[in-house]
This record gives C-alpha cells, sequence and structure tokens, in this order.
C-alpha cells in the first residue's frame, strides 16, 4: 500500500470549481422553462384558515398558477422517518405554526412570484393562546423514539448521592438555535412523464427519494435526486422538509419545471431547529473527586403532533464512569414548528454536564482536569461495551501543555491584564460518530488504470470528495490524479444520510471495501497473465503502489495496473453492498482563554487549544478546518446566538442574519489544533472514525468555566451576553 | 444617470402597483385559472440596460426596476457565481465588484449599475492562471462547503486593493461582512495574508 496519501494534507479536489465560481449548487442549475416558485407564510402559530382571496396573486403579472390548501393536490403524509413534520401544509385549512405555508406561487420570474405571495390574503381563526416557550407548558415523559429510550438508569442515584462527600446542583437553559447554512435550501422538480429528476439540497439523497415517491405516489425508482455541491447544512438538510414535496407537486401541476429557493426568513420555520432546552444537573462525588452519582433531567420542545427528540444525552450517559446514574428526557408540547438535528445534538447535554463539573472541581478545590481523568472510561458507559481505542487522557495532557494550564491560578479573578479580567477553562468534547446503516459503492477500473467511483453520498463542505479519493488512491496504490470520486446522484449506489459524523466511517469502508476488492482482482490477473512480469508470483506476496504492482520479494519485478487491464482489454466492474458501521465515540480536550472587560460585561474568546482523537486522520488539512468549524460554532453557541420567540404570539422575531447573531471573522481567536490521529482498530475506514460532531462539543462549557474564572460568576442561561455579567 | 435607489425604486413600483390593485373586482371564490384573471398588477417600469460583466458587454432586455443586481446576474445573465445567502445585505455571498468596489449585489438594482463594469468571480482567473487571493484560498483551505467563497475572495480581492490588510486583525475586521457558517474565518485570515503579499 501507498502510506503516504491519506492523511496527507492534499488541497480539496474539488477546490479550483469552488473558487472560480464554477461548482453548480442546487441554485444555481439551469433548466429550460424553469418557473419559479415562492412561498406565502402563516401570521398566526395555532387555529385556522377561514378565507384566503388569490384573485389579486393570480391578476399580478406572471402568475402561472396559486395553490392554496383548496386547490393544491392531495399529498400523502410520508412514513418514511426522515420525514419528522406530523403534516404536509398546503393540504388543510390548520396551522399549527408561524411561518407554516399557505399559499404556493409559480410564476415567469421570482419578482413575479414573490411579489404574488405577498398579495395572497388570508383570513385566520386563531383557537386559544399559542404556547412559545418552553416555561409555557406542562412536561411529560414521552415513550421511546426511535433513538432509543428517554430514560435511562444505572446503579441507583439516591445511594450514589448518600455516598458523595460533595454535591453539586444547577440549572442550565439554552435558547432555540438554528442551522443557517449560507445556501438557502432549494428544490428544482424537473418531470419527464411520470419521472421526476429532483434537484435537491441534500444531506440525504435517499431520505429526499423516499418521501418524494411516498407523498407523490411515484414509484421509487422513478425518482432521482441529484445534488453534487451543497452549501452546508449542519442537519437542516437531513431530513425531507416539506418544501420539498410542495415544490415537486407544484412543479407536476403546471407541468414545468419550478424552482423554489426558500428566503432567509423561511428557513426559520421550514427545516427545523435545536429546541428551547431546560436542564437540571446534580452530581455528587468523594472528596479525592471520584463520582459516585449524577442525576440529569433535560426538558425541550416538540410540537402537538410529534414527539422526537435531538437534543439526546449520550454525554450523560457514556462518557464518565460514575456508577449510580439517571437521565430523564422530557418533552413540552409548543405551538412551534418541528425541531430536529443540529449540529452536534449532544452538545447541550455535553453543555451542562461538562459545566456543571467545572462547579464540583471548584467545590472539591480540584483541577478540573485532573477531576475528569479521575473518572475517564475506556468503556461505553451505556452498554458497557470497550471502545475501539480512547486517547482521551493523552488529549487532556497534550492541549493542556500547549495552553499553558500548568500556569494557571484557580482563583475566580486572580489574572488580569490591563482592565481586563482573564479567564480561562477546559472541558471534553466527545460526541458519537457512526452506529448508522453504511453504504454501498461501485467502481470501474478504465484500460488505463484510472479509477472511478461512484457513491450516493454528499459532500456539505466536510471534504467527502476529498478523503474518498485519497482512500482510493491509498488502498489501491495509485496516484489520487487517476481517481475519480463522484456524489450527489441517487442513481449511485447510495450511503446513508450524511450527518451524526457518519460519511467518513460509512462511505470510507464501502470505498476501502470496493477498492480492495478492485486490487485483488487486479493482482490475480497480474500473477496469471501471460507475458506479466508477475506471472506465477504467489498473489500475497503482490504489493500496489505508484500505480503499479510489484513483488515484496523483488521490487524490481513489477507491472502497472495500466498494462494489466490494459492486457486484459476492458474496464472492470465492481460494486460493494452496505454492511453497518460499528458505533464510535470520538474524544477531545478543548482549553480556552477569555476576556472580560470587567465594566461592560462584555467577552471576547482569545485564545482556544483542542486536541482530538478522530482514530486516523483522512487529511489533515480538511479534518483542522473541521475543527475550526466546530470551535466556532462553540463560539456562537455560547456568546451569540439565539432564535427570540415572542410570547404572546409563539412567532419568531429575528428570523434574519442581522437578529440571529453568528460568528463574524472578527469574533475569531487564535485557534490550535491537535490531533493524536492513531488508527481505531474497530473501524474499517483504515482506522478513522466520524468525528465531524466532536469539536463543537465542550468548547460551548469550556467558554462558560473560563468566564467564571475570569469574573467568579456562573452565567448558567445561554447565550452569555453582556446584560447578564452586568 | 437618474439617482435610483432600491428603496425608491420599490416604493415607487410598489405604490403603482397597489394602486392599480385596490379595487379587486368581486368575483366567484379562488380558482386558479390565471388566464381568465384580469392582468391588474403589472409593474410598470421595465427597462433594458447594459451591464460590463468581467469585460463582456452583457445586453438585458426587458428588466423589472425591482429586479437587484444579483437575480439579474445569476438568472438572467447566467453567472451564477455570486450566491445568494440571505438577499437583504447580511451574509456578503453576493459580492462583486461594481467600477472596483465591493458591493452586495443583492442590496442594489440592476437599473442602478446599468453602464458599470461588474466583476464576479467568474472573471478572476486569467484563463488557466488562477488569481492569487483564489490560489490562496486553496492552499490555505480558506472554505468548506465553498457557498460564500465567491463573495469572500471578491471582498478579499477589495480588501487588499483598500490596503486593508495591515495586520491579522485589520483582516478579521475589513473581512468581517462576509458570514461564513462554515466558519473557516483563521483560513480566510490567512488566505488573504497570503494573497496580499503576492499581489504586492
Ligand atoms: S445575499 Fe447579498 S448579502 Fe446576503
Ligand atoms: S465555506 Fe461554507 S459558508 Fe463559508
Amino acid at each position: 500500500m501507498n502510506t503516504d496519501v491519506v492523511g496527507r494534507p492534499l488541497s480539496r479536489v474539488e477546490s479550483r470549481l469552488k473558487v472560480t465560481g464554477a461548482a453548480e449548487y442546487t441554485a444555481d442549475v439551469r433548466v429550460p422553462r424553469l418557473l419559479h416558485g415562492f412561498m406565502a407564510m402563516s401570521t398566526i402559530a395555532r387555529g385556522r384558515i377561514t378565507r384566503i382571496d388569490t384573485r389579486a396573486a393570480e391578476a399580478a403579472g406572471g402568475v402561472v398558477a396559486v395553490y392554496t390548501h383548496e386547490t393544491m393536490p392531495r399529498l400523502k403524509q410520508p412514513t418514511y422517518r426522515p420525514f419528522f413534520k406530523p403534516f404536509i401544509p398546503i393540504q388543510s385549512p390548520e396551522i399549527h405554526h408561524a411561518g407554516q405555508p399557505v399559499a404556493f406561487v409559480v410564476a415567469q420570474t421570482l419578482e413575479q412570484a414573490q411579489r404574488a405571495a405577498e398579495l395572497v390574503e388570508v383570513e385566520y381563526e386563531e383557537t386559544g393562546r399559542p404556547l412559545g416557550e418552553l416555561a409555557m407548558g406542562v412536561p411529560f415523559l414521552a415513550p421511546s423514539g426511535p433513538d432509543g429510550p428517554n430514560t435511562f438508569e444505572r446503579g441507583d442515584v439516591a445511594e450514589g448521592m448518600a455516598r458523595a462527600d460533595v454535591r453539586v446542583e444547577a440549572e442550565f437553559t439554552i435558547p432555540m438555535h438554528h442551522h443557517n447554512p449560507i445556501e438557502p435550501h432549494a428544490t428544482t422538480a424537473v418531470w419527464k412523464g411520470s419521472k421526476v429528476t429532483v434537484y435537491e439540497t441534500t444531506q440525504a439523497l435517499g431520505n429526499t427519494q423516499h418521501v418524494v415517491s411516498e407523498a407523490l405516489d411515484v414509484p421509487l425508482d422513478d425518482v432521482r435526486v441529484i445534488s453534487r455541491y451543497l452549501g452546508g447544512g449542519f442537519g437542516s438538510k437531513g431530513p425531507v422538509w416539506a418544501h420539498t414535496v410542495l415544490a415537486c407537486a407544484a412543479a407536476r401541476a403546471v407541468g414545468r419545471p419550478v424552482k423554489l429557493v426558500l428566503s432567509r426568513a423561511h428557513m426559520f420555520t421550514s427545516n427545523g431547529h435545536r429546541a428551547e432546552t431546560h436542564q437540571r444537573i446534580g452530581i455528587g462525588a468523594t472528596r479525592d473527586g471520584r463520582i459516585t452519582a449524577l442525576d440529569h433531567v433535560s426538558t425541550q420542545q416538540v410540537t402537538r403532533g410529534d414527539v422526537a427528540l435531538f437534543n439526546s444525552s449520550e454525554p450523560i450517559r457514556m462518557l464518565y464512569d460514575i456508577p449510580h446514574l439517571s437521565n430523564v428526557q422530557r418533552t413540552v408540547r409548543l405551538d412551534l414548528p418541528t425541531q430536529s438535528f443540529i449540529r452536534s445534538p449532544e452538545a447541550c447535554s455535553s453543555h451542562a454536564q461538562e459545566a456543571a463539573l467545572d462547579e464540583l472541581a471548584h467545590a472539591l478545590k480540584l483541577d478540573p482536569v485532573e477531576l475528569r481523568k479521575r473518572n475517564w472510561s475506556s468503556r461505553n458507559m451505556a452498554d458497557g461495551e470497550e471502545w475501539g481505542s480512547n486517547y482521551l487522557r493523552e488529549c487532556y495532557d497534550r492541549a493542556a501543555a500547549k495552553f499553558g494550564w500548568s500556569r494557571r491560578d484557580p482563583r475566580p479573578g486572580s489574572m488580569r491584564d490591563g482592565g481586563e479580567l482573564v479567564g480561562w477553562g477546559m472541558a471534553t468534547s466527545a460526541h458519537t460518530a457512526g452506529g448508522r446503516p453504511g453504504s454501498g459503492a461501485r467502481m470501474t477500473f478504465d484500460v488505463r488504470g484510472r479509477a472511478r467511483i461512484q457513491v450516493g453520498t454528499h459532500d456539505l463542505g466536510t471534504g467527502t470528495y476529498t478523503i474518498m479519493t485519497q482512500i482510493a488512491g491509498e488502498v489501491l496504490g495509485i496516484p489520487v490524479e487517476d481517481v475519480l470520486f463522484e456524489l450527489g446522484d441517487s442513481a449511485f449506489p447510495l450511503s446513508y444520510a450524511s450527518g451524526a459524523s457518519t460519511t467518513a466511517p460509512g462511505v470510507g469502508t464501502a470505498v476501502n471495501r470496493v477498492c480492495s476488492a478492485a486490487r485483488k482482482a487486479v493482482i490475480e490477473m497480474a500473477v496469471s497473465q501471460p507475458g506479466s512480469p508477475l506471472r506465477g508470483v504467489p498473489a500475497e506476496r503482490v504489493d500496489t503502489g505508484d500505480g503499479h504492482l510489484f513483488d515484496t520479494a523483488d521490487r524490481r519485478t513489477r507491472v502497472s495496473y495500466r498494462s494489466v487491464i490494459g492486457h486484459g482489454g476492458k474496464p472492470l466492474h465492481f460494486e460493494v453492498e452496505p454492511v453497518d458501521t460499528p458505533l464510535g465515540y470520538s474524544t477531545g480536550a478543548v482549553f480556552v482563554e477569555v476576556r472580560v472587560d470587567p465594566l461592560l460585561g462584555r467577552i471576547r474568546v482569545t485564545r482556544v487549544v483542542g486536541c482530538y482523537d478522530p482514530g486516523t486522520v483522512l487529511n489533515r488539512k480538511t479534518a483542522r478546518s473541521q475543527v475550526l468549524g466546530g470551535i466556532i460554532w462553540g463560539i456562537g453557541f455560547t456568546l451569540f446566538e439565539h432564535t427570540l420567540v415572542d410570547p404572546a404570539t409563539a412567532r419568531i422575531v429575528n428570523p434574519n442574519l442581522s437578529g440571529y447573531l453568528i460568528p463574524v471573522n472578527a469574533d475569531v481567536p487564535d485557534i490550535q489544533v491537535q490531533f493524536i490521529d492513531r488508527p481505531d482498530p474497530a473501524s474499517d475506514a483504515l482506522g478513522a472514525r466520524g468525528f465531524g460532531e466532536t469539536p463543537m462539543t465542550g468548547v460551548t462549557a469550556a467558554i462558560a468555566n473560563a468566564v467564571f474564572h475570569a469574573t467568579g460568576k456562573r452565567v448558567r442561561d445561554l447565550p452569555l451576553t453582556q446584560d447578564k455579567l452586568l | 444617470m437618474p439617482e435610483h435607489s432600491r428603496r425608491n425604486v420599490l416604493k415607487s413600483g410598489g405604490a403603482a402597483a397597489a394602486a392599480v390593485m385596490a379595487p379587486l373586482p368581486d368575483g366567484p371564490r379562488p380558482v386558479t385559472a390565471p388566464h381568465q384573471v384580469r392582468q391588474a398588477a403589472q409593474p410598470k417600469a421595465v427597462t433594458d440596460l447594459t451591464l460590463e460583466v468581467n469585460g463582456e458587454r452583457h445586453r438585458l432586455e426587458g428588466v423589472e426596476a425591482r429586479v437587484t443586481l444579483l437575480d439579474a446576474l445569476r438568472e438572467r445573465a447566467g453567472l451564477t457565481g455570486a450566491k445568494k445567502g440571505c438577499d437583504r445585505g447580511e451574509c456578503g455571498a453576493c459580492t462583486v465588484l461594481a467600477d472596483g468596489r465591493r458591493i452586495k449585489a443583492c442590496l442594489t438594482l440592476a437599473v442602478m449599475q446599468d453602464g458599470r463594469s461588474i466583476t464576479t468571480v467568474e472573471g478572476l482567473a486569467r484563463g488557466e492562471r488562477l488569481h492569487p487571493v483564489q490560489e490562496a484560498f486553496i492552499r490555505r483551505d480558506a472554505f468548506q462547503c465553498g457557498i460564500c467563497t465567491p463573495g469572500q475572495i471578491m471582498s478579499a480581492v477589495a480588501c487588499i486593493e483598500e490596503g486593508h490588510t495591515g495586520s491579522e486583525d485589520e483582516i478579521r475586521e475589513w473581512m468581517s461582512g462576509n458570514l461564513c457558517r462554515c466558519s473557516c474565518y483563521p483560513n480566510i485570515v490567512d488566505a488573504v495574508a497570503d494573497a496580499a503579499k503576492a499581489v504586492r
């Protein structure tokens, strides 16, 4: 095998297309006879439409059709699970949340469609006061969902608490968050007879294919979904949302291709969000810092029609070696859109646990790193299974050394620089990865020795194109220039959705398997082909590299892939079926410095050091970029991000990027990233685990812990805005 | 050239439309049969205009006054390099150069740019040779999904031209009008600093 392809900081293989504007994203796809769609949204949160008047809209210039619940073709509510919304809008007069589509306009131009949508007149009857905030509802325990049970017990919490010398208890609130990829959700539906091609912004081609098939009653094979470049997703484009189905239905009804691009405001009510969450956590420990018990209750929002919970509790259940533990996930029904997963769903429970551990360390007068090390576990504490590998303790040491943690004075408020208070905090990063269905793959080896691999997977900016090219080059032993990796088409063997850190392990395994099969077949050909220099050499003695096959006993005896396959005279085809990927756990340690202006309460993150254990690092460049992204998301989560809901109307009041603040360049400090980079033996993707979700976890609590260290104040309600420090 | 702003053009367009719209005929309940309905709200302000984009003349005919430069480029001139992230001046994905200055193409109307010279990301490379900013973005991995990248790159070209690359902090400040949700900011700063050196 080549040993220098995987891990190399290869620039993204699609780079040139992305810096020249040539990469074709969904909204860029040009289709003849295209019409534009736009939706009108409900202005109330709870009630029904009593009258809807489309005459003005229909009379507006360029309008082709205006569909309302009275005129929209009937659609079937999909049972396919990644359709999370419990209803399809524009099918009945019922209104379940503000910002629900009530009319779908199709016009010749975008401007005409937008204008006509404003002209749709709707009258409503409200059916009671809408509930928009967690505190307004009554918590209850929902039955187990597809992601497992909502309760989890280990040992006996009361007994564990009784054994503790020190106990801390704290409550945390985290507001609603939105994904806000810079690329809006977009669908272009093109029907040819009874078949449809859907250009879609999706992290899950298969989900879109199934849902469109079911909702529009089209055979699965007649739905083709294409998504070659995706402008970010962060979870929002993983499930299938109603607007996709509506765009397909409208295109079928008008008999012409329709493009629908959501507005930024639409994206606050159409594609899920991180639900507002309240958490109560109690931890007990002995004097020497052994945790005896942990008691955790989270409460998060669902709608009146569903109970799907995505702020999940894995860090509580899995991470630390805690003998007595209780975890309950409660829900409150509100008149808001359906919640969903968003980058690092485990970040909420991680935040509460890691911030509470800091409180415990302070109460114990124990170094927070030492506290975590004393409760480290090599096993998945939820099921007792050993992880393939776990180098978390080394992450603590390496990141702490790089950060200079040993120079920290633990007393709050003790570190100053000029007029500013300086605080240092740390936390554990940890997120599950994989543990989902895997991926298929197919490959053609052409007579010139070039490999073309096709997988129905996705590149959200995560580097899929690049790392899969590297895996193929590595396994086959050919230069990456001779690998063409294609994705983004449901006509290819499908992968599972790209989310939950599953693409690297799932697709990586499939690419490894298909390339291994191809390599083996070509070796067999080389040792049996008449005239081959390797003829008669035992196959197991043959290795590959640099586009060649060679005898390991005498490396000068070699032949190129091109010559072996060329000799055979025809391209070779290979295909593998999906196999499930094992559940992995990618961990790390993150250290943060903040500076706080004591007069204004202004917090700046000024330094971050993280060290991570993702198994094998497939590409140091793209992996580092994913860490930067996660850390910066953590800064946004902790300091700025907040979707505000008006409690009187259950309407979102800041559905835009000037009211919903995400980090900008000037908010971002010096960030240093290290990797352990040792293969996980449990992974078939050359030792790589899924990793994308990990770096956002931990950093949120590390910031809050650093703010406590700087100021002596515990702010347990996010975001940590200036007013809360004054 | 008359002084148009997006605000006053949209206002007058809106008012005209509303005036035509007001006396709606009392008809039967809404049905979707547009061809039977009187065309009432056709905005009047339609114009032909010429944009010089990336050195090429683009004659755009029958463009409504309310069409932004961004939508004119994307939907009419077939140049989809500039991206739409928000359509209200918040994200910078639509940044282009107009007579050499960086502007947000969603915040200006196409008619307001009639006759101006526009540069989009498609116009930076010289044949096969990438612009130093493009090269630096690749080398430094200054993008992930790439959707903000056309805007970041155009902004970076202008930022260097404006002389706002004296320090990392200065670059951070002057590149803060371009959001990147993938959060490639540190790499963008490195790329801009690199390119500033190469351009000098
Ligand atoms: S699309 Fe123009 S600034 Fe966002
Ligand atoms: S690279 Fe994805 S938004 Fe900037």
